[in-house]
């Protein structure tokens, strides 16, 4: 299981996933915002 | 003495009285330190969500002020490039590659210094105060928290840069470099939320 605090390895993976997550978070509240 | 360091070496009874079994003095520090750190901007994004539920619709702009997104967004990606430069860094000292060692320390310490400056300099233009309004508070106390986090950060990669110059770092002893990194990481997951959440959302 991913542990970002276990290995600058998984806090660096664990970041990208953070980024990607986010990034379709905000597009999908912004798109709905846009059509609502 | 061959036969007492064979025997350490599989040895797999209790660790000594003053070491940990699984984790790392440093590691351990760090960990519990960030630990203490999501409580903190915890702390912090509660204060922002309640200023949010409570102003309800008013968020920026106020009073045609608004935020400046695209160099915030300029900034993350800066920020962000920053954490590649840390893990190549790294991974320059797990390959003994002391140039991509120190080269990407460097790399690291000076784009967290051009956040810093971008985020000083957009303090200076904003057009609000802090004291001006409830979202201005929140404003400048959750982005000031993450920028006092990239002054520390900074301050742990100047040390580390300073020893990986200096030719310390190996293959198999790089901690100097790896906890100040995953520390690094934090902050740059912790401006991913400020930004996603305080100037787009």
């Amino acid at each position: 299981m991913l542990n970002p605090l276990r290995s600058e390895q998984e806090a660096f993976r664990f970041l990208l996933y953070v980024a990607v997550v986010m990034a379709v978070v905000v597009g999908i509240v912004l798109l709905v915002r846009a059509l609502g | 003495m061959e036969a007492a360091t064979a025997h350490a070496e599989h040895h797999h009874g209790p660790p000594a009285a003053n070491v940990s079994s699984r984790v790392e003095a440093q590691f351990l520090g760090m960990l519990l330190f960030i630990i203490s750190e999501v409580m903190l901007f915890g702390a912090f994004f509660t204060a922002y969500f309640f200023v949010r539920v409570v102003a309800a619709d008013d968020w920026f702009p106020i009073n045609e002020v608004d935020l400046p997104k695209a160099i915030a967004g300029v900034n993350t990606a800066i920020l962000i490039s920053s954490s590649f430069t840390m893990h190549w860094a790294l991974e320059g000292a797990r390959n003994e590659n002391r140039n991509a060692l120190r080269v990407g320390l460097l790399t690291t310490a000076l784009l967290g210094l051009t956040f810093l400056t971008i985020q000083v300099n957009e303090y200076v233009h904003l057009g609000f105060a802090p004291h001006d309004h409830a979202q201005g508070t929140i404003f400048y106390g959750l982005t000031g928290l993450h920028g006092a986090h990239v002054f520390v950060g900074l301050t742990l990669l100047t040390f580390a840069t300073i020893r990986a110059f200096r030719g310390h770092f190996t293959a198999k002893e790089h901690r100097g470099v790896e906890v100040p990194g995953i520390y690094w990481h934090f902050v740059d997951v912790m401006w991913i939320f400020v930004y996603s959440t305080v100037y787009l959302l």
